[in-house]
């Protein structure tokens, strides 16, 4: 019951978020993005035929009402259909969001798997050659630009200068066989790009709890390293940790599928949402842009529930 | 002015012992011996020392690496080594611009929300640099080229709105910190102008935070630009390590990996050691860290 209400009031607290992300979208996508009329129109229009066509795109309604109309679209998500290709925006996304999920998906489990590991490790042999070892090599995989990363791995694993093991690029899959032969390049990618940034992060997070007198104490009084470890250090490291996991995922689904998609030909939101860019076809991005905004923002509330969950200190007051 | 005679004493102040620290920090060294050799030849090809002809056609096509052409020439001829050093310009124009007004902005507005903190002035200011940071940044920049139309700038203007919010947070966070010290107070008691305590008192102790900030969105900075522009969404006249990479990306599957390595190398190489920079320059200002 108690957490309910806190549910209720975190998700109050959320919506000046969502209106300012909505509004900034609605500013940059609708309100100032290009003027659509004379694109509908054909040669010569007259004063009359092209007022027709701005009254039918809404354009002389006035700012309040336009932006109450984008929210509304947001709601029942009715973004009418692409400029490029006609299909219903709705549709287009629900064809392609699955996709994106399964490309990066494992990228994105195994790279904070992975770097929690590297993190355990560097910060249990802390100060040591183990720790520095990996330290440096975190260093050197943060200095290697995600565009490099792909490129080079598709050269290495995919191509036929290299081992040519994968497919070069596209997405038909049609059996679990097809589905791991594709995301494999993409998901080298993805570990390799995240795990530098990641064991950083992770490990000043344990070395930080690590330090902390109540863990000097429990040593000093006997505890198993293997409880210790698990019940005083893991634990207390857990609030941080979430907030990274659930912060990165709408980055990770939106920016990271965006540059693998278009680079790899897969048909996922990130690939139209590139294609959209470059066409300058606004129904799809005033989609994806106000919805990757109010999921972050949703995002943020769920790590507050979660911490909620995860460590008692914090009060729901 | 009478002349005070100083006291030969060494004063020691954060800045000396972090200056003396980072000089014995012997891979920081090495790391800012190489900054400033990336900067020397971007300030060549401002000057014009160097690489001013890598937009001529000087070869032909996809030729190998020879005494001429150093990294070999692109599909249509153009030299590869000068067009990659001539990159090196934008990439340090695109870094220093954003990383300097974002952390101006940050700093500006971060001081303010912190120092009227519990006021309207600072929930508005939060509620920015929530609804900013909330906006996918590879959007967020398609969105600002989509509404500005091909504006030379619109990629700079989407780095620097969405950078500063981090050094916003940081230093509120600081100046909310040091809000409650007695200096301040006194300050605050003799009349001092809010204006004056923000400006004068609080954001100089501030300064060292803002340097590794300024450091980290540089870095930042660079690969957001090498990767925007490969997606079409960034520089547009001139040359960039991403525009090569873009240009790359068909020659690899042909086999000829000249433009690509080049680019990836010379980015590789500015990235890696702004990064190790930092850390050391992270280290030697981090009170904490003893020795």
């Amino acid at each position: 019951m108690e957490i309910l209400q806190y549910t209720v009031r975190k998700l109050i607290s959320g919506i000046p978020l969502v209106l300012g992300v909505t509004l900034i979208s609605f500013l940059l996508m609708v309100y100032f993005g290009p003027d659509k009329t004379y694109e509908l129109l054909g040669k010569n229009p007259t004063a009359q035929e092209i007022a027709e066509v701005r009254t039918q795109l809404g354009y002389d309604q006035p700012f309040l009402v336009r932006y109450v109309d984008y929210l509304r679209e947001l709601v029942t998500l009715e973004f009418g259909n692409s400029d490029s290709t006609g299909e219903d925006v709705a549709s287009l996304l629900a064809r392609t969001i699955p996709i994106s999920l399964a490309l990066t998906g494992p990228g994105f489990v195994l790279g904070n798997l992975l770097g929690v590991l590297l993190a355990l490790f560097a910060a249990f042999y802390r100060s040591t050659w183990v720790d520095k070892a990996i330290m440096a090599s975190a260093v050197v995989g943060m200095s290697i630009s995600f565009l490099i990363v792909i490129i080079a791995f598709q050269i290495i694993f995919a191509s036929s200068y290299g081992l040519g093991w994968f497919p070069v690029r596209g997405w038909s899959v049609h059996s679990f066989g097809d589905y791991l032969s594709y995301v494999a390049v993409p998901t080298m990618a993805m570990v390799f790009v995240a795990l530098g940034y990641n064991t950083r992060f992770y490990r000043s997070v344990l070395v930080e709890e690590m330090t902390r007198d109540h863990v000097r104490t429990a040593r000093a009084f006997g505890v198993p390293p293997a409880k210790l470890f698990y019940k005083n250090i893991l634990k207390n490291s857990m609030i941080p940790i979430i907030t990274r996991v659930v912060f990165s995922i709408p980055l990770v689904i939106i920016s990271g599928s965006l540059l693998i998609e278009s680079y790899f030909g897969i048909p996922g939101v990130g690939k139209i949402t590139y294609d959209a860019i470059i066409s300058g076809d606004q129904p799809v991005l005033k989609a994806v842009v106000g919805l990757t905004a109010i999921l972050f923002v949703l995002a943020q509330l769920l790590t507050d529930i979660l911490y909620r969950a995860v460590d008692p200190r914090i009060s729901l007051k | 002015m009478s002349a005070v005679a100083i006291p030969a004493v060494r004063r020691e102040s954060l800045w000396s012992k972090a200056a003396w620290k980072l000089a014995r920090d012997r891979t920081g060294m090495i790391a800012l011996a190489f900054v400033l050799l990336y900067m020397l030849v971007a300030v060549g090809v401002t000057a014009g020392w160097w690489a001013a002809d890598w937009s001529e056609v000087r070869g032909g096509k996809w030729e190998a690496m020879s005494a001429a052409h150093w990294f070999g020439t692109n599909l249509i001829g153009q030299d590869i080594f000068a067009r990659a050093v001539y990159s090196t310009k934008t990439a340090f124009e695109v870094g220093l611009v954003v990383a300097v007004l974002a952390t101006v902005i940050g700093a500006a507005l971060g001081a303010v929300a912190g120092f009227f903190n519990g006021s309207w002035i600072d929930e508005v200011l939060l509620w920015l640099m929530g609804v900013l940071d909330s906006i996918p940044f590879y959007l967020f920049v398609a969105a600002i080229v989509f509404a500005m139309q091909d504006n030379p700038y619109a990629m700079h203007i989407a780095m620097i709105s969405t950078f500063w919010t981090s050094v916003g947070r940081l230093i509120r966070g600081e100046v909310i910190k040091l809000r409650g010290l007695e200096y301040v107070e006194a300050a605050h008691a003799i009349s001092v102008p809010e204006f004056v305590i923000i400006i004068r008192h609080i954001l100089p102790n501030t300064t060292h935070i803002l340097l590794v900030q300024a450091t980290i969105m540089f870095v930042s900075a660079i690969k957001s630009e090498v990767i925007l522009s490969f997606l079409g969404l960034g520089v547009k006249d001139g040359m960039s390590w991403g525009l090569m990479i873009a240009e790359s990306s068909q020659e690899v599957m042909a086999g000829f990996f000249n433009n690509f390595l080049a680019a990836s190398v010379l980015m590789f190489g500015l990235v890696m050691a702004f990064n190790m920079f930092s850390d050391a320059l992270q280290d030697a200002l981090d009170p904490r860290k003893v020795g």
